[in-house]
């Protein structure tokens, strides 16, 4: 419940004045938002320099003159569109790395066509996110990377740096990746081994379509949409918030579709048998161990998140054999750790602080 | 955020918005705690199962329905989309060979000799 009102604020007078200024502003602008386009999104300059059917590789263009030596590879969720971290001005991840002069890319997905239904976790480790690497390396001249992923990204990109251990991974970065699906009680339900025909699901479809793993969402916070809209509703008159609003939502109903394949190994190898936890995932016959990873890492997670909760990224902090690992648990729910301008003031300059001195 | 303090005795806008972030909370909670349970787990198998059937024979049939309008379907629009893929694909590999090539015209690059402001 809100707070006790108190008693030495504006007169009553005031209060209905304001009230009623609001009333209208609501209904003007709530007709603007219904004939509203989409709303843009995106704010840094940026370009494609690889692309490889699902997988597209874009360096955002520097902004400082003199940059980090290692420059920053970001790795979206390949459920999600990347522009998440470039949401809008004053609440962009990317806008604040690249004024804090990091050389930062991002490896994004398209939505998988029908021929590449047959992609596996396999494709995304050990050829987009290194065939991504090299394509950095080459551009920077450097060796060495710092490896990002948020969500399910931050799980290929622990997964690609347990296979290359030893390799260009300088660091890792990851926001709320889950690593041990015991601790994901939602998804466990939903894909419910005994209940859940996952074989049935790919093979009728080949492509799994987003509104499947929508519904887990929603069951999950089934009031936050209807909620969501009566929040829109009272803060009509409020620009930023309309804005906000309409940016997240685009971001959301944008939710990609995946590869069947992927999708049966996420279900089977992670949430059924959680062997990245167990330590005993397999990738093209070549084990993941974890244990091998010995970079630097921050995890970071947040403190509200109800997609991954702080325990399910744990194998991170308790199986590697890094001596420098770190974790922030920031306020807020799972998208507020790379969008907003909460994230900005309060979680990225610790981002920032963790991250440049581990970047020359 | 607004200043709390500034606030008049009576703000009906703000008692209702915590009467949503309330209600919100509540049906969150009831339903965390449904989801929990293996009659969930068995209900979202099933309904996963049947509404896959229902799209699928829905599809089938509006294919058939569109086939005979002469409208093009979805599986025809999807493949003209991986088509304009492919060849969008292509245009950016050309595009990415030629800027990897001798001749090629690229911004100089900032300098990577960056220091922490906080080196310790």
């Amino acid at each position: 419940m809100a707070d006790a009102p108190q008693n030495d604020g504006p007169d009553i007078g005031e209060q209905v004045r304001r009230e009623v200024d609001r009333a209208l502003q609501r209904n003007i602008k709530g007709l603007d938002f219904l004939l509203a386009g989409r709303q843009h999104v995106g704010t840094m300059e940026k370009e494609i320099i690889h692309r490889d059917g699902t997988a597209i590789l874009y360096r955002y263009k520097p902004v400082e003159d003199e940059i980090f030596r290692v420059p920053l590879l970001i790795v979206s969720p390949p459920s999600n569109r990347g522009y998440i971290f470039d949401l809008a001005p004053d609440q962009s991840f990317v806008e604040y790395l690249l004024k804090r002069g990091y050389d930062v890319y991002n490896l994004d997905w398209n939505p998988p066509r029908r021929d590449e239904a047959k992609l596996a976790i396999e494709d995304y480790v050990d050829r987009f996110i290194p065939d991504s690497i090299e394509r950095i390396s080459k551009i920077s001249g450097e060796q060495d990377v710092s490896l990002a992923g948020y969500c399910a990204g931050g799980t290929l990109a622990v997964i690609h740096s347990a296979l290359y251990a030893g390799g260009p991974v300088k660091n890792i970065l990851t926001f709320a990746a889950p690593l041990d699906f015991d601790h994901m009680p939602l998804f466990k339900a939903w894909g419910d081994r005994e209940h859940f025909d996952v074989d049935y699901l790919v093979d009728a479809v080949g492509i799994v379509p987003p509104e499947i793993m929508l519904g887990a969402f929603d069951l999950a916070r089934p009031a936050n949409r209807p909620a969501g809209r009566v929040h829109l509703w009272t803060n009509m008159w409020n620009d930023e918030f309309v804005k906000s609003y309409r940016m997240f939502e685009r971001w959301a109903a944008e939710t990609l579709s995946v590869p069947g394949e992927y999708f049966r190994q996420l279900i089977k190898d992670l949430l059924w048998e959680n062997r990245l936890a167990r330590n005993t995932l397999e990738i093209g016959g070549r084990p993941v161990d974890l244990t091998k990873i010995d970079v630097p890492i921050l995890n970071v997670v947040a403190q509200h998140d109800h997609v991954v909760a702080h325990a399910a990224t744990q194998p991170l902090m308790t199986l590697t054999a890094s001596t420098d690992r770190e974790e922030i648990v920031a306020k807020g729910g799972h998208v507020s750790l790379v969008a907003g301008p909460a994230a900005l003031k309060r979680l990225w300059p610790l981002i920032d602080e963790w991250l440049e001195r581990r970047s020359t | 955020m607004a200043d709390k303090s500034k606030k008049p005795v009576t703000d009906p806008v703000a008692a209702w918005q915590g009467l949503v972030q309330q209600w919100e909370q509540e049906i969150n909670a009831w339903s965390g705690k449904i989801t929990e349970t293996e009659q969930f787990s068995a209900m979202m198998g099933q309904a996963t199962k049947y509404s896959l059937v229902a799209q699928q024979a829905f599809a089938e049939h509006m294919e058939k329905v569109l086939t005979s309008l002469n409208v093009p379907t979805k599986t025809q629009m999807e493949e003209m989309s991986e088509r304009l893929s492919a060849i969008e694909e292509a245009l950016e590999r050309l595009r990415l060979s030629m800027a990897d090539g001798p001749e090629a015209k690229s911004a100089p690059e900032p300098r990577r000799t960056r220091k922490p402001k906080n080196p310790s």
